[in-house]
């Protein structure tokens, strides 16, 4: 374990971007924070998850899958440096592994493990979350975690990668462990998790009717915001730009919550409404996923729940749904 | 990795994001967790904002005819043909022989410099813009019965009502951060009532949906009216202390018992009677609108009622009060605000008012400007046919599509002496220019945009243009200096808003310094103050409130045997307009791919028509195909069509009735007659 004080952090970003393509939270002028590039804005690592999908360092928004130009195929470029991306939560964490599962499983997904594969995932926990309360530490599932205790950054290495990149820094004076934090809150019951659990149930029973999710529906106005924002959502379209000799296929982020999307190419749509389709999002993470993947899917990020303009995020519709059936 | 801080291109709600760039490409959007209207959350066009940006067929190099055919030429060249067009046109038929089309998508300095060019260069009041078709009628009535066009209140001011009537606003899918609040604020308890013949989404949350006959609004709101004032539900001290005309009002709702409302609007009685006491038993009652009031034949007439109802009942100049009418465009009340109107300059300032057009003048540094109003966009068409005008400038608008009466549009653009357009795609109105200038679009140019809510926000610019289009701003002020004008040299848009608010008291105070990060709402008179979210606090803008009785007049046409058929038309939630955007971002044309109908299934039955049949429609101006969609959206005898395709046009349909004041067209009311293709 190393130790960073928050005065040391702009040199030690400094320093590691002569090697890695950084990301990390940042503050953007109008107060909104993301994980971007150092250039976007000063550091701003507490605060807890940040809004967008921490996998898109992985996984754009819009990418490109290749272009034809004149005949000639060329994939997406790698990019330049490896990745360094900082401000994973344990939540996000357990997303991420999620995800790099799905675009392993099978083909595997060429695209995203360009920037997957070489790229170092830094977690962050501690007293760092909104308003500073506890996020206990996630104990892996990355290559080094930072954790907040308060005053300074415990760096916290898991990988040779995660130790190469925290070796120049200091020890700390005594031998300190955050493990003890992540025991104190594994053995605390997470209010959320239970309630994600009972919703899961109930679906898995069929005891939430129809005109529930019909009033879901209704109250649905296809942002596509919770997918967008989602880290376990890994749909998307598919594009081709022609111009005279020059075809570029991209892909961008898509949403089961759209029509069009869900359609199937004999024009039929199987989750012609807006109520299935509301069904379908929730069901997707509590019943089917764990079928499929065995575990819910729905790590409790918040983040659907946030950027839904009309408020039915996964943790908004889990909890009408136990207390009205549960 | 780049992001970049602006407003979303698309509608008036005025959501502020960021746009993700890598390598001076858009890479995707990420929305302001900050903003006071989009706090996070973003609509699916916004979402989707980036994805036009790079498209192929955006426009790279100026095009001019030759032998016919649009052909690639250099600045020089085309700006210099615009320029002696103009010039040759006004020699030959007089100065306004010309007219300026500007547009509710550019800066509010591209609106400024565009009817800075027509009036102190060119010498002609013939500069309008696309608020012509959607809020003219706003802009009319209430700077008569209020002194001033635009929203009283803020969209905040959702959360703080008990009761919201949304009359002609389909919210959730036009403006739907706005509609997304108005949801919200129902599921906290507040009363929604709707009244709106489709089956929109928020009718399914209303306490309240009043389907009442297309065309009937002035009916309905005077038979409301009526109940209030006979219930003894009117504020009487609102009515007394802070407004005029008031018997006058009276009066004319005398008549409009809930009888006779219904039996105009085709309601029940009871239905009115209802909507009266839910909003007047209100502490705080929002009236939110849109292009269903305004876009009549008797739109002035609509907004009047829309005022009186709120006098009436004491909602204005409070928080959670208030009539909203809901902007169309993400700069149409920037466009407005400019003055890039035939009658006004920049801050609603009369042309007619030889004070201010001497003020205008002196700081433009020219001699003289002209006095004689302008003409209004939907009057040019005709003046056009008739010989009076042979020059049109357009910057960033579709009239093609837009328009009303699309055979009628299509005749007299071709006829033209010279058409220039400038866009950023060749749109169907740029396909029969003679000249075609490409511009920058919204993320590769700074300026400022004012929301719906009076709220000045800067956007700015994430990566180049293509080829070698350029800003709006930049073109429009090297025609200036080609035309000899040498008052019209910025160094950036910054100092075209330092002019601007030093002739526009609405805008005094606005400076780009002031504007970080999410604007300021207008009127903000100096550098110190801090920015209006409620209007007419104390006393109206105009001082008193003016009661404008309307009287009941119906649609200019109406169903016969012939075209048996109510056609209304309007927009989807996924395109934008023309499309020229929309259309050209792979996910949202995805999602609404070709041009509909909505038809009752009763009809739909009666006519052997079934779901996705192909559709024939014609109305006395012109036919389309479309595609059948069969749904209680609509009533029966009332068919709806978004206007947004080129294929299935509907505004080849469209009727170009015009309100006498406002000079909007009737786009809400027509008649026509469909049948399935065979
Ligand atoms: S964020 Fe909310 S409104 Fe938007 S698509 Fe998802 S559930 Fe619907
Ligand atoms: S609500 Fe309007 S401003 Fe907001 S994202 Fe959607 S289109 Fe853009």
């Amino acid at each position: 374990m190393k130790i960073l004080h928050p005065a040391q952090l702009n040199n030690f970003i400094e320093r590691l971007a002569k090697a890695w393509e950084v990301r990390l939270p940042v503050l953007l002028p109008d107060g909104t924070r993301v994980i971007g590039s150092p250039g976007d804005g000063p550091p701003a690592l507490h605060g807890g998850a940040v809004m967008g999908k921490p996998t898109s360092a992985f996984f754009p928004h819009h990418g490109t899958l290749f272009t034809s130009d004149g005949g000639k195929l060329e994939g997406p470029q790698n990019p330049d440096l490896p990745l360094f991306v900082l401000g994973f939560t344990p939540r996000d964490l357990a997303c991420l592994r999620f995800i790099d599962r799905f675009f392993a499983d099978g083909l595997c997904d060429d695209v995203y493990f360009r920037r997957r594969n070489n790229a170092l995932v830094a977690g962050l926990s501690g007293l760092c979350g909104p308003g500073g309360i506890m996020i206990p530490p996630a104990g892996g599932g990355c290559d080094l975690e930072f954790f907040c205790d308060g005053s300074c950054w415990l760096v916290i290495p898991y990988s040779d990668g995660g130790r190469e990149v925290s070796a120049g820094l200091s020890d700390p004076a005594l031998p300190t462990s955050v493990e003890l934090f992540r025991q104190a809150a594994l053995s605390q019951p997470d209010e959320q998790e239970e309630l994600l659990r009972r919703a899961s149930e109930l679906l898995r029973a069929d005891r939430v009717p129809d005109h529930f999710w019909a009033e879901i529906g209704d109250r649905c106005i296809a942002c596509t915001g919770c997918n967008l924002a989602c880290p376990t959502c890994t749909c998307f379209g598919v594009q081709d730009w022609r111009s005279a000799q020059k075809t570029e296929r991209s892909r961008m982020w898509d949403s089961c919550q759209l029509d069009g999307f869900m359609r199937e190419a004999s024009g039929h749509n199987p989750l012609g409404s807006e109520a299935l389709r509301s069904r379908r999002r929730i069901h997707h993470k509590l019943a089917a996923d764990p079928e499929k993947w065995g575990e819910i899917s729905c790590f409790l990020c918040g983040r659907c729940d946030a950027v839904c303009p009309t408020g039915i995020g996964m943790v908004a519709v889990a909890r009408e749904m136990v207390a009205r059936f549960g | 990795m780049k992001r970049t801080l602006t407003v979303c291109p698309y509608c008036g709600t005025g959501c502020m994001f960021y746009l993700v760039s890598d390598g001076g490409k858009l890479v995707g959007v990420e929305p302001s967790v900050t903003h006071p209207v989009s706090r996070g959350g973003l609509c699916v066009k916004g979402w989707n904002a980036f994805a036009f940006v790079h498209h192929p067929e955006r426009l790279t190099t100026p095009l001019v005819r030759r032998d016919g055919v649009l052909q690639p030429a250099s600045w020089d060249e085309a700006l210099d043909l615009v320029v002696t067009g103009l010039q040759a046109v006004q020699e030959k038929h007089g100065s306004d022989a010309v007219m300026f089309a500007s547009s509710a998508k550019a800066t509010n300095e591209e609106n400024y410099l565009l009817m800075k060019l027509a009036r102190a260069v060119f010498g002609t009041n013939n500069i309008d813009h696309c608020a012509r078709l959607c809020h003219s009628s706003t802009v009319t009535g209430l700077a008569e019965t209020f002194g001033s066009g635009a929203m009283t209140n803020s969209i905040s001011c959702i959360d703080e009502t008990d009761v919201i009537l949304v009359i002609g606003s389909n919210t959730t899918e036009q403006h739907p951060l706005i509609g997304s609040r108005i949801l919200n604020a129902v599921q906290n308890g507040t009363g929604l009532i709707v009244a709106d013949n489709r089956r929109i989404r928020l009718a399914r949350h209303a306490a309240l949906h009043l389907r009442h006959k297309n065309g009937s609004d002035v009916a309905l709101l005077n038979g409301i009216m009526h109940v209030i004032i006979a219930e003894g539900l009117v504020d009487e001290e609102f009515v007394a202390t802070r407004t005029e005309n008031y018997a006058a009002q009276a009066a004319a709702v005398a008549e409009w018992t809930p009888e006779k409302a219904a039996a105009a609007t085709g309601l029940e009685a009871g239905e009115i009677v209802a909507a009266a006491r839910l909003f007047a038993g209100a502490k705080r009652a929002m009236i939110l609108y849109s292009m269903g009031i305004t876009q009549h034949s008797h739109g002035v007439d609509n907004v009047r009622c829309v005022a009186a109802l709120a006098m009436l009942t004491g909602n204005v100049g409070r928080p959670g009060t208030g009539v909203n009418p809901l902007r169309g465009q993400n700069n149409v009340q920037g466009g407005c605000d400019m003055g890039a109107l035939p009658d006004l300059y920049s801050g609603y300032q009369k042309v007619a008012d030889p004070l201010v057009r001497d003020r205008f003048a002196r700081a433009w540094g020219v001699p003289s400007l002209p006095a004689a109003p302008g003409l209004p966009l939907t009057r040019a068409m005709n003046a056009a046919s008739e010989g009076r005008l042979q020059a049109l400038f357009v910057m960033g608008e579709n009239p093609m599509l837009s328009d009303p009466d699309q055979g009628h549009a299509r005749k007299v653009l071709e006829g033209l002496e010279l058409l220039v357009v400038q866009d950023i795609f060749l749109t169907e109105t740029a396909a029969l220019a003679d000249i075609v200038l490409p511009a920058a679009c919204y993320a590769e140019k700074e300026g400022t945009f004012t929301n719906t809510e009076r709220r000045v926000q800067r956007a700015r610019k994430a990566v180049e243009s293509p080829g070698t289009a350029r800003a709006d701003w930049e073109i429009i002020c090297d025609i200036a200096l080609r035309a000899g004008y040498r008052g019209m040299c910025y160094h950036d848009p910054r100092e075209v808003m330092d002019e601007i608010a030093s002739l526009t008291p609405l805008y005094g105070g606005i400076a780009y310094d002031r504007l970080d990060p999410h604007g300021l709402q207008w009127p903000c008179p100096d550098r110190n103050h801090p920015g209006t979210p409620l209007l007419h606090l104390e006393h109206f803008t105009r001082g008193l409130g003016h009661f404008s009785p309307a009287r009941y007049r119906l649609p200019a046409e109406l169903p016969d045997d012939r075209y048996p058929f109510v056609l209304t038309t309007g927009r989807t939630y996924f395109h934008w307009h023309t499309g020229s955007m929309t259309r050209r971002s792979h996910l949202l044309d995805r999602e609404e791919p070709r041009s509909f109908i909505e038809i009752h299934p009763d009809d739909a039955a009666r006519l052997g028509v079934r779901d996705h049949d192909r559709l024939q429609v014609a109305s006395r101006r012109g036919e389309v195909q479309t595609e059948a969609r069969v749904t209680t959206m609509v009533v029966p005898g009332v068919l709806f069509m978004p206007f947004h395709f080129a294929e299935g046009a509907a505004n080849a349909l469209t009727n170009n009735a015009l309100d006498p004041e406002s000079s909007i067209p009737e786009f809400k009311v027509c008649a026509v007659r469909v049948e399935r293709v065979p």
